[in-house]
């Protein structure tokens, strides 16, 4: 009963629904966003974006789905040079609608895969011999290889990146994925929103007492200093969970119902061939969000231990923007400390920036990579405080 | 069990507070039993320091609080079950309503829900707060908020009940509302109200504790109280040019224009003036004759 009255506390506030019904219609919009960040080409060279445009170009683009052949391969980087040879590097909207489009990605997988640690380099498909297309997948593994040699800088390192090279199944299986690629951008920005947002609420908890002077009555009480304050960590806990999850499923449920789920089970290597996260486009989505859930509650945490430290939420609330937000710009200008920003908590609404590059770190002898060590560190420490701020909570004024 | 129930008995051993170096209560030894207490001082004299560490809210720079012979600190929420607190600057949640205010704090408290309901509609219709059940808080009026306030604090049905000044604030209808509310809910338990109103004190409670400089100077009934005032309570009427000689000369309670003067209620070992008459002391003389001064505002002397 305590949880319950707690969480209506909260949600009774004025200011508090009004941000949560900004939050909700951020969502929408974020949704709407999205689908329309998608465009389509037609037959006729019209470009379409909109409700229809990314099923149209789900269709379109599946022509080329299954499995990601050599001869496949081959096919569709022999219509590409084709249509270079008729149009040089310009493809009249018409033809791109009519066939480059449908095979647009498989195209950029060849470039990415023949491009592993150089820049983008379109010449190299025009370079590529009908057999060696075939035959794209040694290129690949050779490459791999390449690249794990490059990159691990000791030979734990080294076999620890052939490993998690190894787990990619080729060939690949295709399946047009870009409802998927054109939502993680939202999923991220949304995620570090609602992170903020949780923070906010979050702190209020812990200092609402304090603000309308209730504080005597709450702590004379039987449960004031025991059970009601261990409430105040879980209604933090809860709010940033149902707050997250209804925020985050609005979002994802408006964009993937208008938008499809198609290309959810393909690799996210089809776009980045090299990186060290073998998963498929639903699973990258899902760590994205979960990311985001892992913001939240460190963000509840922190503003929970920051307010029941300071018995003010005006410090507290503004933590989780530095965090999740200004931590973003102050890394682009401290170059110089780039490892140590590869381990801060922005980290956890950047996955898409993570899951490209090939970060890996020792530590003895176990090599771990960025994703797993931002999330289980921060998972671990948004636990770790909440008995600090219980502590300090329900110790007050006596010590 | 029963026996320690009966025994219901606060004391506290020589109890001091300091604030950075500061003294706000120093070496209180009172014991209080069964029926109500009032707690009289000026302003800054250490009441509310006093009644927050009865409330466990603050911790004793010195001494201990024992309630039936137990520490109320380790007791913990032991202690904190039989107590019921209105505070002085009592704070509410604005945004819920009566009845979820009330829900709120029995849930705090430790009852069910199902005797929260219950206990909560009793209470809210004895202090005359039933019809505002559905209202919010922070809509509610002084006196509407201090009875919901008295509500709570009986939630718990305490053994100990602490009011803060309870009455500080609210017109003369609403303090005489409340001073019978106190009454009433004063029966089978420990009140000790704290206020710098005297009439408050003289009509509800048994024993009288003083207090000035953070220490209790008298605890004892009002009757032994004004039995041994050392002074005479005179009431003279007097031309208008001798008042302030007289208001130098003597503590002075009331000052009254009259025709041909004024009338003075003064505290003398002998008579002010020729034609004063003695009168029988009151609490707020004893007030005046141990604080210096006269107390409450204007509107305590005329209830």
């Amino acid at each position: 009963m305590i949880l319950r009255y707690e969480l209506k506390k909260v949600f009774s506030k004025k200011i508090n629904r009004i941000v949560l019904i900004g939050t909700m219609l951020a969502a929408v919009v974020f949704s709407m966003f999205a689908i329309g960040g998608v465009q389509y080409t037609d037959g006729n060279g019209t470009t379409h974006a909109g409700v229809t445009a990314s099923r149209r170009l789900a269709d379109d683009k599946n022509r080329w789905a299954g499995e990601l052949t050599g001869d496949r391969i081959a096919q569709a980087v022999s219509s590409r040079k084709e249509m270079n040879s008729r149009y040089s590097y310009d493809v009249p909207d018409e033809e791109y609608g009519k066939t480059v489009q449908a095979y647009s990605d498989i195209i950029y997988f060849v470039i990415d895969v023949l491009t592993p640690d150089t820049g983008w380099d379109e010449n190299v498909l025009y370079q590529l011999e009908d057999e060696q297309a075939e035959d794209l997948y040694s290129i690949y593994r050779e490459n791999q290889q390449k690249m794990a040699e490059e990159y691990g800088k000791t030979p734990r390192q080294r076999q620890f990146l052939k490993e998690q090279y190894d787990k990619i199944d080729l060939p690949l299986t295709y399946e047009a994925k870009d409802s998927w690629d054109t939502l993680m951008v939202y999923v991220e920005t949304y995620g570090m929103i609602l992170a903020i947002v949780i923070g906010f609420l979050a702190a209020g908890v812990f200092v609402e007492e304090f603000r309308v002077r209730a504080d005597a009555v709450f702590f004379a009480s039987r449960y004031g200093r025991t059970k009601a304050a261990g409430s105040k960590v879980l209604a933090g806990l809860l709010i940033a969970t149902i707050i997250y999850w209804t925020g985050m499923g609005i979002l994802l449920l408006i964009s993937l119902g208008v938008m499809g789920i198609s290309g959810g089970g393909t690799l996210y290597q089809i776009d980045f061939p090299y990186s060290i996260y073998v998963m498929t486009y639903g699973q990258y989505c899902m760590l994205a969000v979960l990311g985001g859930y892992i913001a939240s509650l460190l963000s509840a945490s922190v503003t929970m231990l920051i307010a029941a430290k300071m018995r003010s939420a005006n410090v507290a609330v503004c933590v989780p923007f530095f965090l999740f937000c200004v931590m973003q710009f102050i890394a682009r200008a401290l170059s110089d400390f780039l490892t140590f920003f590869k381990f801060t908590p922005d980290m956890l609404v950047n996955v898409i920036g993570c899951a490209k590059a090939p970060n890996i770190f020792q530590a003895g002898n176990l090599v771990f990579r960025q994703i797993p060590c931002v999330m289980l560190v921060y998972s671990a420490l948004a636990v770790i405080l909440l008995p600090f701020a219980y502590k300090s909570y329900h110790c007050y004024n006596l010590k | 069990m029963v026996g320690r129930n009966i025994l219901m008995e606060l004391e506290l051993r020589n109890v001091s507070k300091e604030f950075d170096g500061v003294s706000a209560v120093s070496g209180v030894s009172v014991t209080m039993r069964k029926g109500v207490y009032g707690l009289l001082g000026v302003n800054g004299a250490g009441k509310t320091t006093l009644m927050r560490m009865l409330c466990t809210l603050i911790r004793p720079t010195a001494g201990e609080i024992l309630w039936e012979g137990s520490d109320i600190l380790e007791m913990g929420a032991d202690y904190r079950d039989i107590l019921g607190y209105l505070p002085q600057d009592f704070g509410y949640y604005p945004d819920l309503s009566v009845t979820d205010y009330m829900m709120y704090i029995a849930s705090i408290k430790g009852i069910r829900p199902g005797a929260a309901r219950k206990r909560t509609g009793q209470l809210l219709r004895q202090v005359g707060m039933e019809k505002y059940e559905k209202r919010k808080m922070k809509t509610l009026s002084g006196g509407m908020a201090r009875r919901v306030g008295i509500a709570q604090a009986m939630l718990n049905n305490p053994k100990v009940l602490v009011l803060d000044e309870p009455t500080a604030g609210l017109d003369p209808n609403e303090r005489i509302r409340f001073r019978n509310l106190i009454s009433e809910l004063a029966e089978d338990r420990l009140v000790l109200l704290s206020t710098h109103i005297v009439s408050d004190v003289e009509f509800i409670a048994n024993r009288i504790m003083l207090m000035k400089s953070g220490k209790v100077f008298y605890q004892g009934t009002t009757e032994k109280l004004l039995s041994s005032m050392d002074e005479s309570v005179w009431h003279c009427t007097v031309p208008k040019r001798e008042v302030n000689d007289l208001v130098r000369r003597y503590l002075v309670g009331n000052v009254k224009s009259a025709p041909g003067g004024a009338e003075l209620r003064i505290l003398a070992k002998e008579p002010p003036a020729e034609q004063a008459v003695r009168e029988e002391a009151t609490l707020e003389d004893a007030f005046l004759l141990y604080f210096g001064e006269k107390v409450g505002g204007t509107d305590d002397t005329e209830i």
